[in-house]
């Protein structure tokens, strides 16, 4: 290799170049580092709240029927539109991020009780009816929540794993689906978010 | 048991690498040789903890030991060996694992070939970046990304691997293939790190960077390919690339090293671009951090990102280190180590290499905004969310993606330092009249748009260009074995030379590249998807390819339950769509089929089994070309290693077509370590013919 010269070199001024440093690497790294300095920042302070949302074909559309039996043994089925806000759970007594989102849940329900604006319903994903009855009873979850032991419910929304999350619109629309454990403020977030897009 | 070996692992890996560091800070401080010596000693080591984890996890997960979480959550007893050895990278933790082996490896791999200069400064600032590099990959898994955890109370069964994960076994390569490529960049990123430090930015580390920085790149290439190729293999949707983020991010680093490998040439040819080569080293590494930090800290939406965890921060304050390190060198260093003169004519063999260096860099700032705008706009707008799809990425990147097309057909021709209009009209106009053949052709053929068009011409243009390259250099192989005196036949078998060596393995990767961008444009433009609704023994058609239902199949394994479609194309082949039931319930999966041919595939998936008899639905998409997608990528795998390999060494005493040193300007040295013998023997005056 021909090509090895000592730094000294470099920085000799050859003839036809003016003998004056240009400083234009450090002002360019300068700027870049302004730059990435502000992107840290934002990124930084982004709450990884909202971000599990996840497309999905079904986003807009109509809610596909949630019917069948619950946990107790009763008939139950999705009024088609709901006429408030539904919160639809896929969970499994035996998941942990399930069991980490649950008083969430409870807390979500209590105050839309409370307000009458917002539902939850829950559907139990490859467990059996008892196991998820007894989870739900120790958790303090009074709303519907059902078998779907065909897992005939969790394939016409397309769930691949627990927990699960969809809000379906007062008009029956799918407005969220969410792949990880969600929280209350989660849910009240994406509520504010479809009213205020309209729906 | 497996725990304890696996933290034993970690924290041997960890603790290497902080002595490692401490050795070499003190021997670089005091100026102790002995001590740089010393310092080489522990990225084996490293290595050992790195595969003394990976074993313990390895064990975990084949023997189903539930105890570990990271067992637990991604393993069951269901699941088969394949998709429990690939179980290690299919979650966060797990993959970090990979993550810290592979810079074992690397690590190893440095030091063993630097073994003879370990006294050198360079080298020993160089091993240090490394080890810093190790040291927070390790002490990541010591804290929020520890893959040994345990169980509060061991389950009888874990929950088994996503089922997307264990649908096809390329699962097994393409995460390591991509890890080989990602974790590759921090090699040459210490080199460029230890040479801004030392100050010594000449063309023979480049050199090395190079090699470095080629061999990660070709397994990037083989990752992002493989991992196009997975996703139009299971995800059903007839599609091989979405813009999502987890592509993006491995997207961003491949294309600056990309621009790299090509603004190289011109330090190694020229002497120039030096501060600007080690920007683009320190980008591509920053963006392999980044993009590790946007797929696995849950701040962006993706399909396939990974699990939120607390790990984000750390990675986010990894990459602000990266880059103040990096950009704060160039910043102390940069102006000094400037290189002198400057290029003479962007119609020359380096300008147009600036060219492609702004436009990948573009083509990368373009990915990132996309990636990131989404979280700009919410903090600016106070949580307001905005999605980026892909008609931005597409409208923003096709004109970036001709222009690369239109520089990759002219580059080639264009000599060293300048070039007259002659010499172009003579060297391009028969690649060019072959890309106004094609469009002609597809014009004829009845393809409208001018889009595809564009890329259809410009495709030909720069393949026939490519192609003429590596006839001239093969020739010139052939006439030189001749002109020794070897016999018609041996001259034959050294015509391969003509495709070895920087320039030629070069010209085979853009031929790949080629077909790769004409592959996409016709998938693009051309791809039609919809539904036939069909019962058992009916046919249908769409497309102009017809689909005949011939029955249904049920096909059950240990693992999965799956209902499968026969379905009889274009009265041929069967076909077997089918829907998978994993493990004991209720998880469904949807496999796609796809019937390939050189012409175009038809790719075939069940949208819906009706509960009680009745038609079926099935999706069909045509896309022509798909398969030159996968073609490509191998052919620019071939190309990268053949470029690898060295070429033809001119021994000192043979003749250069212009007397040497005649008037070369000392800071331009005009040999190649490795000409190109097409150019050389090319009868045209070449490079250094202009020299003067």
């Amino acid at each position: 290799m021909t090509g090895v010269l000592p730094p000294d070199t470099a920085t000799a001024p050859p003839t036809t170049r003016p003998a004056r440093r240009r400083h234009t690497a450090r002002w360019v790294a300068v700027t870049v580092l302004v730059v990435a300095a502000g992107l840290i920042a934002v990124l930084a302070t982004r709450q990884p709240a909202a971000v599990s949302e996840v497309q999905s074909p079904l986003v807009g559309t109509q809610a596909p029927p949630v019917r069948g039996l619950t946990v107790d043994g009763r008939a139950f089925a999705l009024a088609r539109p709901p006429g408030t806000f539904v919160v639809l759970n896929f969970f499994a007594p035996w998941c942990e991020p399930c069991q980490a989102e649950g008083p969430e849940l409870v807390h979500f329900a209590f105050e839309h009780q409370q307000a009458g604006d917002a539902k939850m319903v829950s559907v139990v994903f490859d467990d059996s009816a008892s196991d998820a009855r007894s989870y739900q009873a120790t958790l303090g979850a009074t709303w519907p929540t059902l078998a779907d032991p065909q897992g005939t419910i969790a394939l016409s929304y397309g769930v691949r794993a627990p927990p699960s999350t969809f809000l379906i619109a007062p008009d029956g629309r799918v407005v969220a689906y969410i792949v990880a454990p969600v929280t209350a403020a989660d849910l009240d977030g994406l509520i504010a978010r479809a009213r205020a897009t309209g729906a | 048991m497996n725990g304890t070996l696996g933290h034993t692992g970690v924290l041997l890996g960890f603790a290497a690498a902080l002595v490692g560091i401490v050795v070499l800070l003190v021997g670089l401080v005091r100026r102790r040789p002995g001590g740089l010596r010393a310092g080489r000693f522990y990225a084996p080591l490293i290595l050992l903890g790195g595969i003394v984890a990976v074993v313990a996890m390895q064990r975990a997960l084949i023997t189903h030991d539930f105890s570990l979480t990271y067992v637990a959550d991604n393993n069951s007893r269901s699941t088969p060996l394949l998709y429990s050895i690939t179980g290690m990278w299919s979650a966060l933790a797990g993959s970090i694992l990979l993550w810290g082996l592979i810079l074992g490896i690397y690590a190893t791999g440095m030091v063993w070939r630097f073994r003879h200069r370990a006294d050198d400064q360079l080298v020993a600032w160089a091993t240090l970046v490394m080890y810093v590099v190790c040291a927070f990959f390790f002490g990541l898994m010591l804290g929020p990304a520890d893959p040994f955890t345990h169980v509060s109370s061991v389950p009888l069964d874990g929950l088994g691997p996503n089922v997307l994960l264990q649908d096809n076994p390329l699962v097994l390569f393409h995460p390591p293939m991509l890890y080989l490529g990602l974790v590759g960049f921090t090699v040459p990123f210490a080199f460029a790190v230890a040479s801004l430090v030392t100050g010594r930015v000449d063309e023979d580390w480049q050199g090395e960077t190079r090699r470095w920085t080629l061999f990660a790149w070709t397994f990037l290439t083989i990752g992002i390919v493989l991992g196009a190729w997975w996703s139009y293999q299971v995800l059903g949707w007839g599609g091989f690339w979405a813009w999502d983020p987890v592509e993006n991010a491995s997207l961003m680093p491949w294309l600056v090293g990309t621009a790299y490998l090509h603004s190289v040439m011109v330090q190694q040819r020229r002497g120039l671009l030096r501060v600007w080569n080690l920007s683009l080293v320190i980008a591509t590494f920053s963006l392999t951090i980044l993009g590790t930090f946007l797929t696995r800290s849950g701040v962006i939406q993706s399909v396939h990102a990974f699990s939120t965890s607390s790990i984000g921060p750390l990675l986010l304050g990894f990459f602000g280190l990266v880059l103040a390190v990096g950009v704060g060198l160039i910043a102390w260093r940069g102006d000094r180590l400037r290189s002198p003169g400057g290029i003479d004519s962007p119609m020359s063999r380096e300008g147009a290499f600036l060219a492609n260096n702004l436009l990948f860099v573009l083509f990368a700032f373009i990915v990132l905004l996309g990636t990131v705008f989404p979280l700009l706009y919410e903090a600016v707008n106070s949580g307001a969310q905005v999605a980026v799809g892909a008609p931005y990425f597409n409208r923003l990147i096709i004109p970036i993606g001709l222009g690369l097309l239109f520089l990759m057909a002219v580059a080639p021709a264009l000599p060293w330092r300048k070039s007259t209009a002659e010499i172009m009209r003579g060297r391009l106009a028969v690649p060019a009249a072959i890309g106004v053949l094609v469009v002609v052709g597809c014009v004829i053929g009845g393809i409208t748009g001018i889009e595809p068009l564009l890329a259809f011409g410009l495709g030909a243009f720069a393949a026939a260009s490519a192609g003429r390259a590596l006839v001239l250099s093969v020739r010139g192989a052939w006439r030189s074995a001749r002109g020794a005196g070897a016999s018609p036949a041996r001259a034959t078998l050294a015509g391969w030379r003509g495709f070895v060596g920087r320039a030629n393995g070069g010209m085979v990767v853009h031929i790949g590249v080629v077909l790769i961008a004409v592959g996409l444009a016709a998938a693009t433009a051309f791809g039609q998807r919809g539904t036939v609704v069909l019962a058992p023994g009916e046919s249908g058609t769409f497309a102009g390819h017809t689909v005949e239902f011939v029955g249904t199949r049920v096909v059950r394994t240990p693992s999965h339950l799956s209902q499968q479609a026969l379905l009889r194309v274009d009265g041929g082949a069967v076909f077997t769509p089918a829907i998978s039931q994993f493990g004991t319930g209720t998880q469904a999966v949807g496999t796609p089929a796809i019937d390939s041919s050189v012409t175009s595939d038809v790719y075939l998936t069940i949208n819906s089994i009706p509960a009680k008899g009745g038609p079926w639905t099935f999706g069909v998409v045509v896309q022509p070309l798909v398969m030159w997608l996968w073609v490509g990528g191998v052919l620019i795998v071939v190309g990268s290693i053949l470029s690898a390999v060295p070429g033809r060494r001119r021994r000192p005493t043979d003749p250069v077509s212009t007397p040497v040193g005649a008037a070369a300007p000392p800071v331009a040295p005009d040999l190649d370590p490795e000409p190109e013998p097409g150019a050389r023997t090319d009868r045209e005056p070449v490079g250094a013919g202009e020299a003067t």
